[in-house]
């Protein structure tokens, strides 16, 4: 049986009439990298933020390593390591020196040599006061808060935002050797798919506020294809494909679809249809998912 | 791992001292510039002292969870709620911690006070005496309370002020008067059980 390091079961949450998260059930296994996909107000900050207990649920609940975060909150935020989608620290007025003892004392597995060598990684001058740092400093800081104490669970909304090309790419390599290292499952929320599709395993879509697609990335890239079809003059596409549809590109008797679906099956469907499959490629993890979103907003 | 509760409580001792270091800037250089007012007037011949006076220690620590709770909003996703413990406790923990220092600083303000007046051979005791140090406890957990229990804590600031202004013109301050004076333990029991109640809402579970 697979073991989940993140598992919710019917999550809904409102922020008054806008549903925030609906009847979302999230399965992360131990050690996968999971990416969070989503357009802005999606629902992906509010989904960690309620595995935080930081954000009550209005339906449903969530598990982290089965513990339940609403009853077990801080034995869950001690296992989580969390970087906000926000840049600025709300303790402007200390120093980053400060600030990390301040965190490590509340976490005692905190790793102080660790600490010590991230803040060289990442550039950080810890007699900097936090108030001062601009967005890619404060981002570098925040990854030496969440990482330092060598958490199960890293929890990253939108990791890479306000980092410069050159950091970013030192970030994500660090983050990959940490990996190495550090047996963690991580969740990272973003909308800039490319700039961790080397690192993940495994994805979410979501639309909305619902879960519209989970699965893993060797899945994606097996069930989520594009077909270039030659199809009869004024043919029309059955029922069945219309769902399976997400995407597809008009222009004359020759149309490009993007299907969800076992290949063999598709193309049968296709066939069955009176289209004939000319071509079948695999899709970029970027374009799966916006596949799905877009299919979404259908 | 957990963190002992000791080192969580130090470290809000640590961090909420720093947290008030402009506010004790703002103490020290109150008493700094009243020193040199006293002493010019001491050494003028004068008096130094004023037996009429009041002592706004009060208002003061009702001002503190103001300060102290402006990086922290008790309801959104604060940084503090991100910790690795019980919410409640936690909460208490700071206004704790929060509390302590306002009374460190109450009690700089009353040294102060009687090094003073023992300089202008005034009766020190009888003059510390006056320092409403039960009171200044006690509006400090009132104030925790608004911050911790209420959404807007400055909008039923501004009512509680106007509610004061209508009293006044409607000559009903007496009466406040009568009601308020008699009993300030009763008014820190009832700030605790305030604080309670309003830190409560922020448990872990609902």
């Amino acid at each position: 049986m697979t073991a989940f390091a993140v598992a919710t079961h019917g999550l809904s949450m409102r922020y008054g009439k806008q549903a925030a998260l609906s009847a979302v059930d999230l399965r992360i296994p131990e050690g996968a990298v999971y990416v969070l996909i989503g357009a802005n107000g999606a629902g992906k900050s509010t989904m960690m933020k309620v595995l935080l207990n930081l954000e009550r649920p209005d339906a449903g609940r969530a598990e982290v390593f089965g513990l339940d975060t609403r009853s077990q909150g801080p034995q869950v935020r001690a296992q989580v390591g969390y970087m906000p989608e926000s840049h600025e620290h709300a303790y402007a007025w200390i120093t980053c020196e400060r600030l990390i003892r301040h965190v490590a004392r509340n976490y005692p597995a905190w790793d102080h040599e660790y600490a010590a060598q991230l803040i060289r990684i990442f550039g950080v001058r810890p007699d900097r006061k936090v108030g001062t740092l601009s967005k890619g400093e404060n981002r570098r800081l925040q990854f030496i808060l969440a990482l330092a104490h060598r958490p199960p669970l890293l929890l990253l909304d939108e990791p890479t935002d306000g980092l410069d090309p050159v950091v970013r790419n030192r970030t994500l390599a660090h983050l990959a050797e940490h990996l190495a290292d550090t047996p963690t499952t991580v969740v990272i929320a973003t909308h800039h798919i490319h700039e961790v599709e080397s690192l993940a395993d495994r994805v979410g879509v979501l639309s909305a506020g619902r879960l519209v697609a989970q699965m893993s990335r060797d899945e994606l890239r097996r069930t989520v294809l594009r077909y270039r079809v030659e199809v009869p003059e004024g043919w029309e596409a059955p029922p069945e494909l219309r769902i399976a549809s997400l995407r597809r590109s008009p222009g004359g008797r020759e149309a490009q679809w993007t299907l969800a679906g076992e290949e063999r099956d598709v193309t049968a469907r296709l066939a069955a249809a009176g289209a004939t499959v000319r071509d079948v490629t695999p899709l970029a993890l970027e374009e799966a998912a916006l596949a799905f979103l877009a299919g979404e907003e259908k | 791992m957990m963190p002992r509760w000791r080192d969580v409580l130090l470290e809000q001792i640590r961090i909420v001292g720093l947290s008030l270091r402009r506010e004790a800037l703002i103490v020290g250089a109150v008493l700094g510039a009243g020193t040199l007012l006293i002493v010019s007037e001491l050494l003028a011949g004068g008096p130094g002292f004023d037996s009429r006076e009041t002592f706004p220690t009060a208002l003061f620590s009702f001002l503190i969870p103001f300060a102290m709770w402006r990086n922290d909003k008790p309801f959104g996703p604060a940084f503090l709620w991100t910790l690795p413990v019980d919410r409640r406790r936690l909460a208490l923990a700071k206004v704790f911690a929060g509390g302590l220092w306002t009374m460190a600083m109450v009690g700089v303000f009353i040294s102060w006070l009687f090094l003073l007046a023992l300089l202008a051979h005034a009766p020190a005791l009888q003059i510390v005496l006056r320092v409403p140090v039960i009171a200044t406890a006690a509006t400090y957990l009132f104030g925790s309370a608004m911050m911790l229990g209420l959404r807007h804590p400055l909008r039923w600031l501004l009512g509680a002020a106007g509610v004061m202004f209508l009293l006044n013109n409607l000559n009903l301050m007496e009466a406040y008067e009568r009601f308020r004076q008699p009993l300030p333990i009763l008014w820190l029991g009832l700030g605790l059980a305030a604080l309670w109640a309003a830190a409560s809402r922020h448990k872990e579970t609902r």
